[in-house]
C-alpha cells in the first residue's frame, strides 16, 4: 500500500479500492491466466452442534481439488498435486480454541494414500514442522488450517500457518507481520507447497481477551476455500471476513486490523496473487448467505 | 506468582484445577498466547500464571493472571477491550459470552469459558471472585485520563496505551503507524457525545519530547487529512470535522467531530498539568 489505508477510507467507501478491486470486476486479466481458487460449501456438514460430518467434508475436498485441476476423479487429481514414492507433510493447525478439524486432516490423508503416498511418509505437525524429519525430507507439503482473525496480523490464513518453519517466530512480528510471505521462500517451503486449504466450516471474524477468541464471533459457514496460491486464497479468506465483519459490527470495523501481510506477500514477496482481477473464484454447493 | 497461585481454590463450584499451573514472562509468552501475545507485550507485562478448570462433561476454564507491572497498566489492558457491561468484581470488571475481565491493582485477570453455557458462566464469575480476594489492594488509573474533559464524554469508552496495535485494535485509524507510537509514548483515547448521535473521537498522546510531538503531528496530517489548513482542522466525511494540535511534548487529535469549534473546544478543555 503506497497511501496508508485509513479509517477515513472506510467512511468513504473507498477500502475496496485500495485492497483491490471489487469481486466480479475481473475484466483486465485473460481468464486463462487468473489463479484459481475453490470455494466449495454444503449445508449438512455440520450438525447443529457443529460436529462435522466426514463423508460430506470428504465429498467437499474431493469437489473443490477436482474443479481446481480439472480432473473428474479425486484420486486423479490428487494425483495431479503429488507422485507416489514422495514424502509429504501437511501442515496443519492446534491451536487449541479453533484447529484443523481431524476430519478434514484424516480426508487429506486418505487421499494422499490413494494417490500413491506411503502412510509412514505422511507427516502431520504444526509447531515443530522445523525439525520434523518428514517435513525437513518432503518434497511435497499440504498447508491446511482453518479461517479466523488475529490482533497482530489481522487475519491468520494459509500464509500465516507456515510461521512454523521460520526460524525465528518474533522476528516476522514487526509491522504487523508484514513479511510472513517470506517464509515461502525459505529452503524447507519453497516450491514444494501443492495445495492450500482455508477451513470456513466455522470461521472466526473478530477476537476477544487474551486469546483472541469467543463463540460469539465464530459463524457456521460451511465452506472450504481451496487452491494452489496461497495468497488468492488467503485474499478469498479475507474478503468472507470483511464481509462478515461489515454485514456484523458495521462499515468502519469492516477491516481486522491489519492484514497487511496478504498484499505484501504478492507485491514485496512474489508468492502469489492478492489481485482480486486475477483471480478465477469458483464457488460450488450450497450459495445461502455465501457472502463473497 | 507461584504464591498467588497456591491462594487460588483448586475446586471452585465443581470445576477443578486440571493439569499443572504454568508461568510465562515477556520471553516465553508466545508459547502460551496466539494472537494476544504482542497486545500485552505493548505494555509493561511482568509475566502471566495460568491454571485450567475441567468442569462437568468437557468444558474447559482458562485462568489468567497477568502481573501487569502497575495499576495503570493493569487499567491499559482492560480498558482496551471493554465491550461487555461491568461484571461488579475486583476493582473494575466486564463480563459477557464466557469472558470475564478484571482488573485489581497491578493485576489483570482473565477468565474464559471456550464454550459458554450457564453453568460455565456462573463458574466463571466464582473463579474471579476468589482470585480477587489474592491479589491485593486496589491502584489508580494513569494520571492522562484525568486530562480528559469530562462534559460528554463516555466514560466507559476510554482506553489508556501505548502501543500502535492497541491504537488499532480498539478504533482502526491507518494501516501504517501514522502516529509513531511505541512503547515510550502513552495514549488516550476517548469518546465524545454529539447530538448527531454518531460520538467524536479524542486522542491525546504524551511523547518523550516535543519533537517528536511535532513530527507525529506532521505525519498524521499527510496521511490523514492532507488538506488540512495550518491550524490542523480540515473536513472530513459525513459533515465532521478533524483536528491536530500540539501541546507541549502532547498531540492532540479530534476525530468525527461535527462541527470545527466543538473539535477546538474538545482540544482546547484537555487539561495537561503546567509542567
Amino acid at each position: 500500500m503506497t497511501h496508508p489505508l485509513t479509517r477515513r477510507d472506510f467512511l468513504k467507501g473507498t477500502t475496496a479500492v485500495l485492497l483491490g478491486a471489487s469481486l466480479g470486476a475481473g475484466q483486465d486479466v485473460p481468464a486463462a491466466k487468473k489463479t484459481r481458487v475453490v470455494l466449495v460449501r454444503h449445508r449438512d456438514v455440520l450438525d447443529d452442534n457443529s460436529a462435522i460430518d466426514p463423508d460430506i467434508l470428504q465429498g467437499m475436498l474431493d469437489e473443490a481439488v477436482t474443479r481446481l485441476v480439472d480432473e473428474s476423479d479425486p484420486v486423479k487429481a490428487f494425483g495431479k498435486l503429488v507422485k507416489p514414492g514422495e514424502t509429504v507433510g501437511i501442515k496443519t493447525n492446534v491451536w487449541s480454541y479453533l484447529p484443523t478439524p481431524h476430519e478434514l486432516e484424516a480426508a487429506i490423508k486418505r487421499r494422499l494414500i490413494d494417490a500413491g503416498i506411503a502412510e509412514d511418509r505422511i507427516g502431520l505437525d504444526d509447531h515443530t514442522v522445523a525439525t520434523n524429519p518428514l517435513f525437513v525430507q518432503a518434497t511435497s507439503l499440504i498447508n491446511a488450517r482453518p479461517l479466523r482473525t488475529h490482533y497482530l496480523a489481522g487475519m491468520s490464513g494459509c500464509i500465516k500457518n507456515y510461521i512454523m518453519f521460520a526460524p525465528s517466530q518474533e522476528a516476522l512480528h514487526p509491522d504487523s507481520c508484514a513479511d510472513l510471505g517470506s517464509v515461502f521462500k525459505l529452503p524447507i517451503v519453497k516450491d514444494k507447497t501443492r495445495l492450500n486449504i482455508l477451513c470456513a466450516l466455522t470461521p472466526q471474524f473478530h477476537g476477544r481477551g487474551p486469546h483472541h477468541f469467543s463463540r460469539r464471533f465464530v459463524w457456521s459457514y460451511k465452506g472450504l476455500i481451496v487452491g494452489r496460491d496461497p495468497v488468492a486464497v488467503d485474499t478469498i479468506g479475507l474478503r468472507l471476513t470483511m464481509a462478515k465483519r461489515r454485514e456484523v459490527l458495521g462499515p468502519d470495523q469492516e477491516l481486522p486490523p491489519v492484514p497487511k501481510h496478504i498484499q505484501l506477500a504478492d507485491t514485496r514477496h512474489g508468492i502469489g496473487t492478492s489481485d482480486l482481477n486475477a483471480i478465477e473464484l469458483v464457488k460450488l454447493g450450497w450459495d445461502e448467505d455465501i457472502l463473497v | 506468582m507461584e504464591e498467588l497461585g497456591r491462594s487460588i481454590p483448586k475446586t471452585i463450584g465443581g470445576w477443578q484445577a486440571a493439569g499443572e499451573d504454568r508461568a510465562y514472562d515477556r520471553k516465553t509468552l508466545y508459547d502460551y498466547m496466539d494472537g494476544g501475545a504482542e497486545v500485552y507485550l505493548a505494555f509493561d507485562l511482568r509475566q502471566v500464571w495460568t491454571r485450567k478448570y475441567a468442569g462437568p462433561g468437557k468444558g474447559e476454564i482458562a485462568l489468567d493472571v497477568f502481573d501487569m507491572g502497575s495499576p495503570e497498566e493493569a487499567y491499559g489492558i482492560l480498558s482496551c477491550d471493554r465491550q461487555d457491561p461491568p461484571a461488579g468484581i475486583g476493582q473494575d470488571s466486564t463480563y459477557g459470552y464466557g469472558l470475564l475481565r478484571i482488573r485489581q491493582g497491578r493485576y489483570f485477570v482473565s477468565v474464559l469459558a471456550a464454550d459458554e453455557g450457564e453453568s460455565s458462566g456462573q463458574a466463571v464469575l466464582e473463579i474471579g471472585r476468589a482470585v480477587v480476594k489474592a491479589l491485593g489492594p486496589p491502584g489508580p488509573a494513569p494520571d492522562m485520563v484525568g486530562f480528559l474533559p469530562q462534559e460528554a464524554l463516555r466514560p466507559d469508552r476510554t482506553s489508556y496505551f501505548h502501543a500502535n496495535v492497541s491504537l488499532n485494535n480498539r478504533h482502526f485509524l491507518a494501516s501504517e503507524n501514522i502516529l509513531g507510537l511505541d512503547r515510550t509514548t502513552d495514549c488516550v483515547f476517548a469518546e465524545y457525545d454529539t447530538d448527531s448521535g454518531k460520538p467524536a473521537f479524542l486522542i491525546l498522546v504524551r511523547y518523550p519530547g516535543a519533537e517528536r510531538a511535532a513530527a507525529a503531528r506532521r505525519s498524521f496530517l499527510s496521511a490523514y487529512a492532507p488538506e488540512s489548513d495550518p491550524e490542523g482542522l480540515a473536513p472530513a466525511e459525513n459533515n465532521t470535522w478533524v483536528l491536530a494540535v500540539l501541546r507541549d511534548r502532547h498531540l492532540i487529535i479530534v476525530l468525527e467531530s461535527p462541527s470545527p469549534d466543538r473539535a477546538r473546544q474538545l482540544a482546547a478543555s484537555v487539561a495537561i498539568p503546567a509542567k
